[in-house]
């Protein structure tokens, strides 16, 4: 070792220069400036999309989207000055019944995830499951919905055959942000309850899940925005074009961002089918970046006001 | 050891140093000499600053959001907190070796590598000369000369911590900063790295933040105490000097309760 | 006892509503493979799958042409999606302050709340025009398909890849800057190789995303069940034939376009399948 230390030392003046020459340093330097400025490019990007979408859809769509006699109007099939009222009707029904559905189920799900599941075969298939289903692309939702609630179900086009598949669309979304804010909750509390002799189940219901509404009224919110914004899982299942708005669940229904479809297939039928298109554009748009900021206020409400997170 | 004339020649140099995370003050007009082919101890309570203090001398706290330094700090009698400092290439002279063994998730001979690979070398004798070179020099090249290819991870705790100090030697660094480097490992392999900090002396000048005062005696030249004097207010320099001195005949009291304590 | 047995039965109620998710999967697949039996049986795998002509009346049902147009748009989408995505994860994670970063995390959570019609719109009145009047050619096809799908799959990839590089060790990163390294020297090769696997899982979560895609690629494609002759020529992809032409389909027509769907159910099975098991494992 002291040999070959002595040889090494008698080596080393030069070899430090040689392995850290100033041109390399001012390169690599010089490269991580460029790298710098290139990511900083790219990653304006998203901003740029999001900003030229939503002032594009905004400026064609907004007048129209905001006028009275166009969102509470009456559709047209075939003469211009058509709105959009049963639409919008739609939509809301729509959102509404799916979430009657998909939040217990989804929450309920979340909840054995993060609070009973071990790990182990039978958690890693229920996982699989989610999994899968997220990624399922959302037409093959939509014909499998057709044939087993519209067809083999007998509902027919309907709110209800619509809103039972955009459940199994959501059931993933639901379930993962609950059991993340499940598991966020503090292993203290779960123990203070238990210890005072609470059951488990009354230690959920009474603290695990008030103390992760913040985390599970976010999910909620955004699966809000994915109801509202589907289109290609209800084309089969709900319906592209209704004169009335829908009543029973039973009825059919034209969602806004199904009807959109419908309009761009049936083109110049109608006269202001482009006018008809961008206000209903823009009034789905509306409402998503409505959402967007609701969802924003509701967990700044949580952090904020109640000191919880998660 | 080295010459006398070696020996009271000043490496690197901290002149009225303050230290600042946000709006608080860390450490407090601290101003040390550091002498080349040394090494030099620093002891203290914990929070008494003398990590942060370490953290200084390659500026590896710009990497804290709000940091602030003022005062100044000597490398070879340049200030490195002037403008258009290289902190790269100050970074490359004065390397760092961390509480906790860190390789990379990489080969060992990869870890090693990597230092000069990013500095330019990519030739594979030469890299095979450095990599060899320097696990030799840290002592470790036996352990692993058959298996460079095998993962970091799968050494031990203590051969992790000699492999890290491999990949500093590797890039040819001037300071080595070791932040307790021991702290994490068993007696046997503690004692590897203190056998192998008093054969880099000889080449490098070491500083060594340490809370095990044995360890302070066996291997140091030279010693400072830090200390925090009240929460809240910053840390500073107590007394410094010869570390045989420093355990025999402390000039401040406070020095002394804090080693006889310690020796206990 | 009353209670320990009311517990059990809570538990089990919610393993129920847990495991809906893997039940809905194995029906769906049950349900889909009837309906798509028939063509299977029929047509052959054979005529499916290895033919590119698509001709209900003469019988002809070649899968060919919407299997390559789905792929060959979403590796256009991600080709041009995935590295402004990465750069955006490197960006948020690494580089910009904490302030600015979550100022671009809602920009991009936003662009993952368009939806996909508003896309399609987009691209139908003003990307395929532009394409068009660029070009000289009906504008629709591949490469307007790729353009949308990859503002699409940005916020899909930039958010898995970014949770990824959050969680390398910052020691890592540590060690490298005290070697002298500069923070892009740190970032391409110690940040990156150690979140490999989560950068690999978020480009395959990606490319499913952009494979499933249907009203916004609908809306730009075409469409025409022919390979596409340029990449601003009308063709089809697996979706947007089932999306267009399953309200007026009887039949063996009907039930190859199920057989479309059973594809697309497949590949989505296994890309979380292959995220499972082949890249289960760290190599170090």
């Amino acid at each position: 070792m002291n040999e070959e230390l002595a040889a090494a030392v008698n080596t080393n003046p030069t070899l430090m220069e040689k392995r850290a020459p100033r041109s390399r340093v001012k390169r690599a330097l010089l490269m991580d400036r460029l790298a710098t400025l290139v990511i900083f490019a790219f990653s304006m990007l998203a901003v740029i999309v999001v900003i030229f979408i939503i002032g594009t859809i905004l400026k064609t769509g907004l007048l129209t989207a905001l006028d009275p006699a166009f969102f509470a109007g009456k559709p047209q099939a075939l003469r211009s000055g058509g709105g959009i009222g049963p639409m919008i009707v739609s939509s809301f029904y729509l959102t509404l019944l799916t979430l009657l559905i998909s939040l217990p189920v989804g929450v309920g799900a979340g909840v054995y995830m993060a609070e009973y599941a071990k790990k182990g075969r039978l958690a890693s298939l229920l996982r699989f499951g989610a999994d899968t289903l997220s990624t399922v692309p959302s037409i093959v939702f939509g014909i499998f919905g057709m044939v087993l609630f519209v067809i083999r179900f007998g509902l027919g086009y309907s709110m209800l055959a619509g809103a039972l598949t955009l459940t199994l669309i959501n059931l993933p979304t639901i379930l993962r942000t609950t059991e993340e804010a499940v598991r966020s909750v503090p292993d203290s509390y779960r123990e203070a309850s238990l210890g005072l002799g609470a059951s488990r189940w009354q230690t959920i219901k009474n603290l695990v899940l008030p103390s992760a509404m913040s985390g599970i009224t976010t999910g909620a919110i955004l699966s809000i925005g994915r109801i509202i914004g589907e289109s290609a899982a209800l084309v089969y299942t709900v319906g592209i074009f209704v004169r009335y708005a829908p009543v029973s669940p039973l009825d059919p229904g034209a969602p806004m961002a199904a009807n959109i479809w419908h309009i761009y297939t049936e083109g110049a039928l109608v006269k202001d089918w482009l006018r008809v298109a961008n206000g209903e554009t823009a009034f789905l748009l509306l409402l998503i970046l409505a959402l967007n900021l609701l969802a924003r206020l509701v967990s700044w409400y949580y952090e904020k006001k109640l000191g919880v997170t998660g | 050891m080295e010459s006398e004339n070696n020996l009271s020649e000043i490496k690197m140099r901290s002149v009225g140093l303050d230290l600042y995370y946000g709006e608080q003050k860390i450490l407090e007009n601290i101003t040390l000499d550091i002498k080349k082919h040394s090494i030099t101890a620093l002891i203290g309570p914990s929070g008494s600053g003398k990590t942060s203090y370490l953290r200084c001398l390659n500026r590896m706290n710009d990497l804290v959001d709000d940091s602030k330094i003022e005062g100044k700090v000597f490398l070879d009698d340049e200030d490195i907190f002037q403008n258009g400092y290289g902190v790269v290439e100050l970074r490359r002279r004065v390397g760092m070796v961390f509480q906790r063994p860190n390789p990379f998730p990489k080969s060992i001979y990869e870890n090693v590598a990597y230092g000069p690979r990013i500095f330019g070398i990519n030739d594979k004798a030469t890299l095979d000369g450095i990599v060899e070179d320097s696990l030799k020099r840290a002592a470790l090249w036996d352990e692993v000369k058959n298996k460079l290819k095998k993962s970091a991870f799968r050494l031990s705790g203590g051969q992790q911590q000699r492999l890290c100090i491999a990949r500093v030697l590797a890039v040819q660094p001037e300071v080595i900063l070791l932040d307790e480097p021991c702290s994490a490992l068993d007696p046997i392999a503690t004692q590897n790295i203190e056998d192998l900090m008093a054969e880099l002396k000889s080449e490098y000048t070491l500083l060594i933040v340490t809370h095990n005062m044995q360890q302070a005696a066996r291997t140091s030249d030279y010693t400072a105490f830090f200390m925090l004097e009240e929460q809240g207010k910053p840390a500073g320099l107590v007394e410094y000097d010869d570390t045989s001195l420093i355990f025999t005949r402390p000039k401040d009291e406070r020095t002394e309760r804090y080693i006889t304590g310690r020796f206990g | 006892m009353v209670l320990f047995k009311r517990e059990y039965l809570i538990e089990k109620v919610l393993l129920a509503l847990a495991g809906l998710s893997f039940v809905s999967i194995a029906i769906m697949v049950i349900f889909l493979a009837a309906e798509a039996g028939p063509a299977l049986a029929k047509v052959g795998v054979k005529n499916l799958f290895f033919e590119s002509t698509w001709q209900p009346n003469d019988g002809r049902y070649g899968l060919l042409v919407f299997i390559t147009g789905s792929l060959l748009t979403s590796i256009g989408g991600m080709l041009l999606g995935a590295p402004p995505a990465l750069a955006s994860a490197i960006f948020l994670t690494e580089i910009s302050s904490k302030r600015f970063s979550k100022i671009l995390t809602g920009f991009i959570e936003l662009l993952a709340g368009i939806p996909s019609i508003v896309f399609g719109w987009i691209g139908f009145t003003l990307i395929v025009p532009i394409i068009r009047d660029k070009t000289n050619t009906p504008g629709v096809g591949i490469l307007a398909a790729a353009m949308i799908l990859s503002m699409m799959i940005l916020p899909t990839i930039t958010s898995i890849a970014a949770d990824a590089i959050r969680s390398v060790p910052d020691s890592y990163k540590q060690a490298s800057l005290g070697l002298g390294a500069t923070r892009w020297q740190t970032i391409r090769r110690v940040t990156l190789p150690a979140a490999k696997r989560g950068i690999t899982i978020s480009v395959i979560l990606g490319l499913g995303r952009a494979i499933g895609e249907t009203m916004a690629v609908a809306m730009v494609i075409g469409p025409a069940s022919v390979f596409a002759k340029s990449l601003t020529t009308p063709t089809h992809t697996l979706t947007t034939k089932i999306l267009i032409e399953m309200g007026e389909s009887w039949g063996l027509h009907r039930s190859a376009l199920f057989v479309m769907a059973l594809v697309l159910l497949t590949i989505s099975m296994g890309l979380i399948y292959s995220i499972n098991h082949f890249l289960g494992k760290e190599d170090y």
